[in-house]
């Protein structure tokens, strides 16, 4: 047996199924040696091998209960752990962290953090053919940012934010457009790099025209409200880290959560389900925000911001990135065919956000 | 007389983890230890004790695992009880104040190696305590320099730059046959022998404009097929996860015609044989950089430079102005910076020696030492 002082949880391991290496299953005993229960059975539920994280399931003299291991420097999980904390006191429908022996609510160990939460079931899927589980998440999400406000982290605690950081990302992605372009130049004779190099163009635009926008809107004012007056963002919402439970939306797996405008994990829902309905369908966009909006009302000049965010090429830039790993694969004719997906959904897109700009409905 | 010299929190000399400004004090501390008695104050590190002597420079390191308000606190505890004429702080504007309260009739001198003065990394009242405090501040580079002076104009005659300096013995020329055996054994390892070897040395990352030097290979390579570009320090291969730079950058080598190789990690105290290894040495940085060390290296190990005009690089090699690429963010310039020199080999001859020459003249750590004393001797004040 080594000695467990010198135990450090590697930051990737073998992606295999249901693996974790054998100093990690070593590291969970002492761990849970630190909670007041009684484990019957335990069963790895999911893995981050890129990054060393880990979930189990425990079903404990206490009931059932999560043993998650944070992969994320410890200041940066202490953040997240205190985010969590202070929205389940205040009565947010996030997971229940269980406090140790000695009371606290992590244990330190092998140089991350581990925590230690109540199971919350049961928990379903909202619907995702329907504008009804849309709209329930996005309440949902509304209660959470709002819940969020006045966070102040612990001491010692890292202090991620995004907040002033916009103009920055979407550089980079305007950045990362021009090595697509660079890239299909250099793989002139894959099947989609022609038809790619003809479009790029108008979402280079539109990307460089929401910088611009961005940057003479009320962004800036609202960023400088500061952390503590907006909150944090999920940074990771969406039909899996959403669930319907008991009185509402429960929200799990906040280890990312950051400092943010909130409307970025709204933007993000509203998006990536327009890309799965393939359309723009304004019914549903109204629908989300309006929805949104009871949870935790969008204020004039906060909504515009939302409305420059919904007409960057957020989908664009995420569809097309995997091509940066492997280009002689990823432009293919099935590539070829998303892309022509995509400009035709710029159509409905253009149609839908022009109405939005008018639209006072839903917002007071 | 005692003086102190205080590291950054972030790596510890001797640089057992490389480091520039680690690199920089061990390369002056032995000199000027000869007139000074000279603690060396830094960081506790795993491979090295708390403390020691080398030479005749004592070693007195505090443990903050990289902390720096950790850090400043245990050097003013260390501080404490202590005195030394002269105090010679290392890149850590914010280390002044508190320094200043613990040691109140110490002359404390600052040494500035990048934008550690920028706004988001100490507040201007802070900043201005720290201004206050010391009695001159040491640049690395006129850029540097400049820079402060535009944010804080009351600096202005404490300002002082003195260039960084290099190991001439251990950067040198390939002549000698060491130097050449090693040389040919590495092209061989990389099937690189016959290849002009245009070499670049340093992290991938996007500020170093690794991209645009790939780009330009790839264009070059279409007239000058006999070429080889070998990125020392960094390895795109055997990684479980690449950033998306990273993978941008394979993705375009995988199209090259002639070789693209990264090396992997290099230990400090190895680089300078891949510097004997390159041909034509080059450094397309994109951002606004103080003054990388690898010019110094290159200057001293006989190789051409070709360099951005960004920040303090094209600084120290003024004689060889028309090789500095004045539109870094676009491939065809280095392309044709390089073009140059492939094309008329002699003059990257010369020009390498021409800069064997100015780092012999210029670039030892005495020179660095020597300037560096007149400083601590409340010697004239340097001109801008």
């Amino acid at each position: 047996m080594p000695d467990k002082k010198n135990l450090v949880v590697p930051n990737e391991w073998l992606d295999k199924d249901g693996y974790v290496p054998s100093e990690v299953k070593t590291m969970t005993n002492h761990v849970l040696s630190n909670y007041e229960m009684t484990v019957f059975t335990m069963k790895l539920i999911t893995t981050k091998p890129d990054k060393g994280g880990a979930i189990w399931r425990l079903e404990t003299s206490k009931g059932t209960r999560s043993l998650k291991l944070l992969h994320r420097p410890p200041a940066r999980s202490l953040f997240s752990i205190g985010a969590q904390d202070y929205l389940a006191r205040r009565g947010a429908r996030v997971p229940l962290l269980v406090p140790t022996k000695n009371g606290k609510l992590y244990v330190e160990f092998g140089n991350k953090l581990w925590i230690v939460n109540c199971w919350i079931k049961p928990l379903v899927q909202a619907s995702k053919i329907n504008l009804e589980g849309a709209e329930k998440l996005c309440y949902g999400l509304g209660e959470f940012h709002k819940l969020s406000r006045g966070y102040q982290p612990p001491n010692g605690a890292e202090k991620p934010s995004r907040l002033t950081r916009w103009p920055e990302y979407y550089k980079k992605i305007i950045n990362k457009i021009d090595w697509f372009r660079i890239l299909t130049q250099t793989y002139k004779d894959a099947p989609a790099s022609s038809y790619f190099l003809s479009v790029v163009g108008q979402f280079e635009k539109q990307a460089k025209e929401g910088l611009a926008r961005l940057q003479q809107s009320a962004y800036p004012k609202l960023a400088a409200r500061g952390e503590k007056y907006w909150g944090l963002a999920h940074q990771d919402y969406g039909w899996s880290n959403g669930q319907l439970g008991q009185g509402g939306v429960w929200i799990i797996d906040l280890d990312g959560v950051a400092f943010d405008l909130p409307i970025r994990d709204l933007r993000k829902l509203i998006t990536s389900t327009m890309d799965d309905l393939g359309e723009w369908k304004l019914k549903w966009i109204k629908g989300m925000i309006s929805a949104y909006h009871q949870g935790n009302p969008i204020e004039p000049d906060l909504y515009q911001v939302l409305l420059i965010d919904l007409a960057f090429p957020n989908e664009f830039y995420k569809h097309l990135k995997e091509m940066l790993y492997n280009p002689t694969d990823f432009l293919n004719a099935n590539t070829g065919r998303l892309i022509k997906r995509l400009v035709k959904m710029e159509e409905s897109k253009h149609s839908a956000l022009e109405e939005l700009s008018n639209w006072k409905g839903g917002r007071s | 007389m005692k003086a102190l010299m205080i590291v950054t929190e972030k790596l510890p000399v001797p640089p057992v983890h490389g480091g520039a400004i680690q690199t920089y004090i061990a390369g002056v501390a032995p000199l000027l230890a000869e007139r000074y008695d000279l603690t060396i104050l830094g960081r506790t590190d795993p491979v090295l004790a708390k403390n020691e002597t080398i030479g005749n420079v004592k070693y007195e390191r505090v443990p903050c695992g990289g902390d720096f308000k950790k850090y400043r606190q245990e050097v003013v505890d260390w501080l404490r009880n202590k005195s030394f004429d002269l105090i010679h702080i290392f890149n850590r504007p914010r280390l002044v104040k508190a320094i200043r309260e613990v040691a109140p009739n110490s002359r404390i001198i600052l040494s500035m190696h990048n934008d550690m003065f920028n706004p988001e990394k100490i507040t201007p009242a802070e900043a201005a305590i720290a201004i206050d405090n010391v009695e001159r501040i040491i640049n690395i580079s006129d850029y540097v320099g400049n820079t402060i002076k535009g944010m804080y104009p009351q600096a202005a005659d404490k300002l002082f730059t003195i260039y960084s300096g290099v190991d001439l013995n251990r950067f040198r020329p390939s002549t000698s046959a060491e130097a050449l055996r090693i040389r040919e054994a590495l092209r061989k390892k990389y099937q690189i022998s016959s290849k002009k070897v245009i070499l670049y040395v340093g992290r991938l990352s996007i500020k170093k404009g690794v991209d645009i030097l790939i780009r330009a290979v790839l264009e070059l390579a279409k007239k000058h097929p006999d070429i080889a570009l070998v990125l020392v320090g960094s390895n795109w291969y055997g990684q479980n996860k690449v950033s998306d730079y990273v993978a941008y950058l394979r993705s375009l080598a995988k199209r090259s015609p002639v070789s693209i190789i990264t090396t992997g990690f290099v230990k400090p105290e190895e680089v300078h044989q891949w510097f004997w290894a390159g041909d034509i040495f080059v450094c397309p940085s994109q951002w606004q950089e103080p003054l990388a060390r690898v010019h110094y290296e290159a200057l001293a190990s006989g190789l051409p430079i070709i360099t951005s005009n960004r920040g303090g690089n094209p600084e120290i090699i003024r004689t060889q102005n028309k090789l500095i690429v004045d539109a870094p963010e676009d491939p065809k310039c280095f392309a044709n910076k390089i073009a140059i020199l492939l094309n008329d080999p002699l003059l990257g001859k010369q020009m390498g020696e021409e800069g064997r020459k100015l780092a012999e003249q210029m670039f030892g750590w005495p020179r660095v030492a020597k300037e560096i004393l007149e400083v601590w001797e409340g010697g004239e004040k340097g001109e801008e």
